[in-house]
């Protein structure tokens, strides 16, 4: 006999909702027949407010698009205009953006660590990575002044070079997560409870996966190679050597699979660039920013961040103020499209932990 | 290698549609073409099952307000060849009209309602509510050149009485209630 269907509204305030978003559940019984997500919470016009901003003042503000991970916005708006105006950046200071992603990438994972076990009930996890996310954070703030939002990388290079003896702090915060991780495996990836609630929950289907628009773990979850640091390489990520992880299974356990591995790898990578970084300039500076004005034209440059692809892109009309700046985050897609798919069929116990796998972040979709 | 791949799309695209105008260079890592906005969902259709551009990287609205045009932009992205092209149409900024294509991509359906709300772009065929972001908004498309945020937020969002200046808020509360301001606050107060 079939139920009756039941409306259930998770968020926008929820412990289990990942930021300022709804999503309407339709359920019979604990089963999920219907989601919609419901969006408007958030908007702050930060795209229409780049109009009034001359293009060094706009990169200022394009940080805040994401607070998990806000390097990768910087990056990929500070390349596109540079690809724009045909600009050449220093040697020195792509190795450094390289850096400053990757470290950013691992403060992310770390999050990503408690919001995924937090979603289970799991929180121990949590106190022990946002903890050691602190490490991250320490270094960001030595480098550039800023904990969470730094407005480091800029069009030209970077804002400022290395202090002294910050190679070595940087060295040793990664001995110390290579064997921290240790640790993390043992109270996550060994955890029963973690393990029954993700194998074989929140499916992406490997064959629809390109189709749908996704990108990032989620999609090398589903066992395809797919990474931009790799297919399109950007700054030095073609002379690093680094593995892409997949792994097959496409739901939530494959994912964390994934990411548990991409921390790992994040960790070679910030070793090679210490190793190999140049010395040299920094920075290509650029003209007066009130009489930069750059060609007319447009720009899109896209960059690997922990839920995907992340872009820029941006219209110039030959004047000294954007024409338009459109950002695109991988939850435009992730949080709308595929997880009103993936929740169909799923448990109502499981669509915090879903939705945090799929790396839902309402910033990306109200900009 | 890669000039001669784009040779190559750029053949195919035109043998198939003979009035694409391409915008090539050569000098970047894309391909251009620019299409009238009948010719958009084919030429996508196209690229998708033909040329192997599987993912839309991104899609775009711009307001080209002097020329009375908007412009939607699309770039997609060859996993296979490792390439992006840009698609672009414009549309008559008085009466933008487009169709509905979330039945190439399905993630179109949000840009296309996006679009619809910011810009003013009607895509035939899109089944969706009417309200996206923005909620009970009787205004012109926001992100319209011409909508001009200052002027809207100064005649919006005005200064709540007894809040003009930087006046403490218990002097406020205390003159409403015809109270005395509490000791403690005093010093606060001007």
């Amino acid at each position: 006999m079939r139920e009756k269907a039941t409306t259930l509204y998770l968020g926008p305030q929820h412990p289990g909702i990942t930021g300022n978003m709804m999503v309407r559940l339709k359920v019979e019984g604990d089963t999920i027949v219907k989601a919609t997500t419901e969006v408007g919470y958030l908007h702050r016009a930060f795209e229409k407010l780049q109009e009034r901003r001359n293009w060094l003042q706009a990169f200022t503000l394009l940080c805040r698009f994401c607070v998990p991970e806000p390097d990768p916005v910087e990056e990929s708006y500070a390349r596109a205009v540079e690809l724009l105006e045909g600009r050449e950046v220093p040697e020195r200071a792509k190795y450094i953006r390289v850096l400053m992603l990757e470290l950013a990438r691992m403060g992310a994972y770390m999050l990503w660590y408690g919001g995924q076990n937090g979603s289970l009930g799991l929180y121990t996890m949590g106190q022990w990575s946002v903890g050691d996310r602190n490490y991250i954070l320490d270094l960001f703030e030595e480098l550039t002044g800023g904990r969470v939002y730094h407005m480091y990388i800029w069009p030209g290079g970077v804002r400022r070079d290395l202090p002294e003896g910050f190679a070595d702090k940087v060295l040793r915060t990664m001995d110390y997560f290579e064997k921290r991780l240790k640790d993390y495996d043992d109270l996550m990836f060994d955890n029963t409870i973690f393990q029954k609630r993700t194998q074989g929950i929140g499916i992406v289907p490997k064959e629809k996966a390109v189709e749908w628009g996704v990108v990032g773990p989620i999609l090398r979850g589903c066992g395809i190679k797919s990474d931009i640091r790799i297919d399109d390489p950007y700054e030095v990520y073609d002379k690093l050597d680094f593995v892409v992880p997949t792994h097959e299974g496409g739901d939530i356990w494959s994912r964390a699979l994934v990411r548990r591995e991409e921390v790992r790898q994040s960790i070679r990578i910030i070793r090679q660039v210490i190793e190999k970084m140049p010395s040299g300039e920094i920075y290509n500076k650029i003209p007066n920013p009130h009489k930069w004005a750059l060609p007319k034209g447009d720009a899109y440059a896209r960059t690997e961040a922990v839920r995907g692809e992340v872009g820029m892109y941006i219209v110039s009309d030959g004047s000294t103020h954007p024409r338009r700046t459109h950002f695109r985050g991988a939850a435009y897609v992730h949080a709308i499209t595929l997880l009103e798919k993936v929740l169909v069929g799923a448990n109502v116990a499981d669509v915090s932990a879903i939705m945090n796998s799929l790396g839902t972040c309402p910033p990306e979709i109200e900009r | 290698m890669m000039k001669e791949l784009k040779e190559h799309i750029i053949r195919r695209v035109k043998a198939n549609f003979t009035e694409a105008e391409e915008n090539n260079d050569f000098t970047y890592d894309r391909l251009d073409f620019t299409v009238k906005k009948e010719v958009v969902p084919s030429l996508l259709l196209f690229l998708k099952e033909e040329m192997g551009f599987k993912h839309l990287s991104h899609a775009s609205c711009v307001d080209w307000l002097e020329e009375g045009e908007l412009e939607l932009v699309f770039i997609l992205w060859s996993p296979k060849d490792k390439i992006k092209v840009f698609v672009r149409t414009r549309l008559d900024r008085d009466n933008p009209v487009m169709d509905n294509m979330d039945n190439i991509w399905p993630q179109l359906h949000t840009y296309e309602r996006e679009f619809r709300e910011m810009f003013g772009v009607q895509f035939t065929g899109l089944e969706a509510p009417d309200e996206f972001i923005l909620e009970d908004w009787q205004g012109p498309p926001p992100f319209r050149r011409d909508f001009d945020t200052a002027a809207y937020a100064e005649k919006t969002f005005w200064h709540r009485p007894g809040r003009e200046d930087a006046q403490d808020v218990r002097e406020t509360i205390a003159n409403r209630d015809g109270e005395d301001i509490p000791d403690f606050a005093k010093k606060y107060s001007r």
